[in-house]
């Protein structure tokens, strides 16, 4: 019984299902948002489903100097790891998978989806996307380190004296003790992470590898087709994964029934994807290069730092 | 299959192909008159993006290919060598007179126009220069025919 229920849970609930339908809601919710806050009426909300259904039908150029292997597996990988990371959130409390210290499991597999666009561009041989790789290195040296510290900051206050980096712990916290946001120490902590996820997912203003009007497409320049509907999807599913994050470590709300749960998550996650994600996608033009690395390593850290120190000196 | 899945997935990747398209654009010598107008019709006040549309930075992207200007003799070589990057199904839309005739500038040493010379041009946009509501209908008869040419890679 317990075995056929973790299949289902894997397959169709918090997992593949669920995050399948949950990145494209939350994609094309993000793009019907900003065309409305630009006072347009916008593309349909399945618009990112098309946009992959497309690029499916697409034929797939392999460009003569690249490595095809490394170049065709890099989006098979990084949709895959991806897709694990959706299986660590908590859905209404329960999650697909669970270890004892999912929080590293999912910095880790977040890390290597970004790693994926970088192997994959560096093995297209173009150099567009060598030029893209560079700046996506430069996101992910600016935004893992105020991660870090947020994960750090939310385990010192759910885990009792000991830093936990387990997601059902802080769970459990916030179902005990009401969610995270309500806690004053931790607003610059959540501040911080609403500046991480678009940087993380690769958002408009923080969308310097793949800036279409400067460098092509940046680390996608010589995708086409398959590859590329793979990419695509694994920026959808980046999206709620980001979102889901943040639900989990400051916004989860339970209310002891489970659909009702699973209606507030995905409420929040919306909420979270609008806040983080379209706002400045409307209002902001792009961040040039060393911009996003000084934000992100002044302001942004500073943020995550202060509710740490707030944190470990036990306010 | 289960319930004719395979073809109801093709079906849908049929009808995709006429609702996500992702524009390219090349300038072959234009006067830049039409590369604002296309510019425009992409701004929030005629929103290109009901369409679908985006414009892309890559050719191995791009599923409607914008071409502007009377293709000049430094123009043509990377003309000819850009629209092959395109992968197919893709539509070749090209914007103004000049692509079309050479406008003024016909019978110039250093014009190699038009365009159909060189590839099968699928929507022509006529003016000089064209309205961003003719572009957007030119988009939209391409939408329509990537459909048709999507269909006919598989049957």
């Amino acid at each position: 019984m317990t075995f056929i229920q973790t299949i289902l849970n894997i397959l169709l609930l918090p997992g593949l299902a669920f995050t399948l339908i949950a990145s494209i809601w939350l994609a094309g919710v993000d793009r019907v948002l900003v065309a409305r806050m630009q006072r347009r009426v916008g593309p349909s909300l399945l618009q990112p489903l098309y946009d992959v259904l497309k690029c499916l039908g697409k034929e797939t150029i392999i460009p003569r100097k690249a490595n095809e292997k490394v170049f065709l597996l890099a989006p098979v990988v990084g949709l895959a790891s991806v897709l694990v990371t959706a299986m660590f959130l908590p859905v209404g409390g329960v999650s697909a998978l669970k270890v004892n210290s999912d929080m590293v499991v999912i910095l880790y597999l977040l890390t290597l989806a970004s790693v994926t666009l970088i192997v994959g561009a560096s093995a297209s041989g173009s150099p567009f996307a060598g030029v893209g790789l560079s700046r996506e290195m430069v996101a992910m040296i600016s935004y893992e380190l105020p991660l870090v510290l947020v994960m750090l900051t939310v385990g010192r206050v759910c885990g009792k004296g000991l830093a936990t980096f387990s997601l059902s712990t802080v769970t459990a916290y916030q179902a005990a003790n009401g969610p995270l946001l309500l806690n004053p120490v931790l607003w610059p902590a959540a501040i911080a992470m609403l500046f991480v996820i678009p940087c993380e997912v690769g958002q408009h203003p923080f969308d310097i590898d793949e800036a279409e009007t400067e460098i092509c497409e940046g680390v996608l320049a010589e995708y086409s087709g398959r590859p590329l509907a793979q990419f695509k999807m694994m920026h959808n599913v980046k999206m709620y994964v980001m979102s889901g994050l943040f639900c989990a470590m400051f916004l989860n709300i339970s209310t002891g029934f489970i659909l009702a749960d699973i209606l507030i998550y995905c409420v929040a996650c919306t909420l979270v994807t609008f806040v983080s994600m379209s706002v400045p996608h409307a209002v902001t033009a792009r961040f040039r290069v060393e911009q996003v690395f000084k934000f992100y390593w002044t302001v942004v850290t500073g943020c995550a730092a202060l509710s740490l120190i707030l944190v470990w000196i036990g306010l | 299959m289960l319930f004719n899945l395979d073809k109801k997935i093709t079906e849908a990747i049929d009808d995709a192909a006429s609702k996500s398209l992702w524009l390219y654009h090349i300038n072959a010598g234009s006067c830049n008159g039409c590369d604002i107008e296309i510019v425009a019709a992409l701004t929030p006040r005629y929103d290109a993006e009901r369409l679908g549309c985006k414009l892309t930075g890559s050719p191995r992207q791009a599923d409607i290919v914008l071409v502007s200007g009377p293709v000049t003799l430094q123009s043509r070589d990377r003309l000819i060598r850009t629209l092959a990057q395109v992968p197919e199904p893709y539509c070749l839309v090209t914007v103004g007179s000049c692509p079309c005739s050479g406008n003024v500038f016909k019978g110039s040493y250093a014009i190699c126009g038009p365009v159909d010379k060189y590839r099968h041009v699928d929507v022509s946009v006529a003016g000089c220069t064209p309205k961003p509501e003719a572009i957007m209908a030119g988009i939209a008869q391409a939408a329509a025919i990537l459909k048709e040419k999507r269909r006919g890679m598989h049957e």
